[in-house]
């Protein structure tokens, strides 16, 4: 079975015996995975294409649910409480958990619009509250500088490293606990992508973080743990220094020394 | 040997598509042409004028134009917003199953000839039109619904194709953030489509005011602008075609081809701005 290292930290989201299949699918593309999430750092998930990394991803916020069909079994603890049972609230449980993209998702409205607007889904109307939270999650997503004067133009407007920081000012001025993040950087340039990096790693004190990467180094390079998944399997969940450089697994050994992927 | 043969085979299609811009030509100067004594006679008053009387040679357009306009505009406030709502169901919220036999019977009902609307307004709804709002139940309000059914399949149709133009990544974020179904169509999908919308609404808009035979049985061919809904009126297909048979004098006949003219530039117009305007193509994610 899966080598699964003890994390000493409070656990943010705990993952068990789960089971994630495709509504068009006959066998799960996950199977049997159990894995702890540390709470306040970055766990990265790494594997070849098709390994179920953004599958587990999208299962934490429960993505799947929008397409029908797709079954979840085992459990995904959030606080104590089973995020795939029937009673969760699906919209509070994705206030509580946000998602980044693998590309920039800009809204087809104004830039302080598209900050503001998980506030107002909230009900949020009060002016000077939306406006003061709009340029903290800004300044906290390191971009507050090259919009402030211009919140009221059209978001599309900005470059793809400008519109990322700017979903992930969306995504934090809501204050979510858990961010996920899907291949973030993977439509960025290699500036816009050191951007990111750097403020994922800021962000760890505020919100525990899972980021799904094809990019090895990037995994290196940001995360406090790294999850390697093959085939639908954790096959290794592993510090991130111990884990690149002394990997407990054969098959991680095979993958990080680019024997296969 | 094969240049030759792919050069031939650009040469002809090319040909092909020349061809079509010189039709367009054709037709336009046919109608110049044929409408050239008519435009003598009364000039820029033909628009303005609102008498037809073809025993006193007098022949002015106005009770036409505004039989088109405001029979399409009728046809349009009916239709838009249940096109709206067949679209936001079909692209948002229909489950897979229903939305591709939804989806397959909206483009059959488009498939409809429109004479058939036509009969089928006649003898279906001018009894109802009469016996609800009085008249004879040949009206300009019949013409405004039978037109909205007519459109409707073919807006509905369009106007979830706008819809579904919207990247599903664009959706997800939005549900990410705790949105509901409502919030992601009225925030996320709807101004992401708008301009595609408001398109097809135009070329819907293009497809009614030319629309003939559908609004030929039901309007009335009755030249007299009346503010009563339920008064017989007439636009100006069908003026021409219930008029083309008895045109007897030069004017006459001259008249009719340039009440066809105006309509074709308006038409041109219209589909013009659906185009240019709101058809772009947008950038892709």
């Amino acid at each position: 079975m899966a080598t699964i290292v003890n994390i000493k930290e409070e656990k943010a989201l705990v993952v068990k015996d789960f089971e994630f299949t495709y509504a068009s699918a006959d066998t799960p593309s996950i199977k049997k995975l159990d894995m702890p999430v540390a709470k306040n750092s970055i766990t990265a998930l790494i594997g070849p294409s098709g390994c179920g990394k953004t599958t587990l991803l999208r299962s934490f916020n429960r993505m799947h649910d929008l397409y029908p069909g797709n079954r979840y079994d085992g459990k995904i603890l959030f606080k104590e409480k089973n995020i795939l049972g029937p009673k969760i609230d699906l919209i509070n449980l994705r206030i509580q958990i946000g998602m980044i993209f693998q590309k920039p998702t800009a809204f087809p409205m104004s830039i302080f619009d598209n900050v503001a607007y998980g506030m107002k889904l909230q009900g949020i109307k009060n002016k000077t509250e939306l406006y003061d939270r709009v340029e903290k999650a800004l300044r906290d997503a390191a971009i507050w500088k090259e919009v402030k004067d211009r919140l009221k133009h059209d978001a599309n407007g900005l470059s793809g490293g400008q519109q990322q920081r700017l979903c992930i000012a969306r995504a934090i001025a809501v204050e979510p606990e858990v961010l996920l993040f899907d291949e973030p950087t993977s439509a960025l340039d290699p500036i816009s992508t050191a951007g990111i990096e750097e403020l994922i790693i800021e962000l760890r004190e505020r919100v525990s973080i899972v980021i799904v990467t094809h990019n090895m180094q990037q995994a290196a390079r940001v995360s406090d743990y790294t999850g390697f998944m093959y085939l639908g399997e954790l096959i290794e969940l592993g510090r991130t220094e111990e884990l690149f450089v002394t990997p407990k697994e054969k098959l991680t050994e095979e993958y990080i020394t680019g024997k296969f992927g | 040997m094969n240049a030759i043969l792919d050069k031939l085979f650009l040469n002809t299609t090319k040909f092909i598509a020349i061809a079509v811009l010189l039709i367009v030509a054709w037709i336009f100067s046919t109608l110049i042409e044929h409408s050239m004594v008519s435009l003598e006679a009364f000039g820029f008053s033909f628009v303005t004028e609102s008498k037809w009387a073809p025993n006193l040679e007098k022949f002015g357009a106005l009770p036409a134009i505004y039989g088109s306009v405001v029979s399409t505009f009728l046809a349009m406030l009916l239709a838009i917003p249940i096109a709206i709502g067949i679209a936001i169901f079909l692209s948002e919220l229909a489950p897979p199953k229903l939305k591709s036999l939804v989806g397959v019977s909206i483009e059959l009902l488009a498939a409809i000839p429109s004479v058939i609307y036509g009969m089928w307004g006649l003898f279906y709804f001018v009894p109802i039109i009469r016996d609800i709002f009085g008249g004879i139940g040949i009206s300009m309000l019949t013409a405004g619904i039978v037109l909205s059914i007519m459109i409707l399949p073919f807006m509905a149709a369009v106007t979830r194709d706008a819809m579904n133009t919207t990247p599903d990544i664009l959706k997800e974020s939005a549900y990410a953030l705790g949105g509901t179904r409502w919030d992601i169509i009225k925030d996320i999908v709807i101004p992401y489509a708008k301009a595609g919308i408001i398109g097809s609404f135009i070329l819907a808009l293009g497809r009614a005011i030319g629309e003939t035979m559908a609004v030929t049985f039901v309007m009335g061919n009755v030249h007299k602008i009346s503010l009563d809904l339920t008064a017989p009126a007439t636009s100006i297909p069908v003026t021409l075609a219930n008029e083309f048979t008895e045109a007897d004098t030069d004017l006459y006949y001259s008249s009719l081809f340039e009440l066809s003219l105006i309509l074709l530039i308006i038409s041109f117009t219209i589909i013009s701005v659906a185009k240019f305007y709101f058809l772009r193509r947008k950038r892709s994610f």
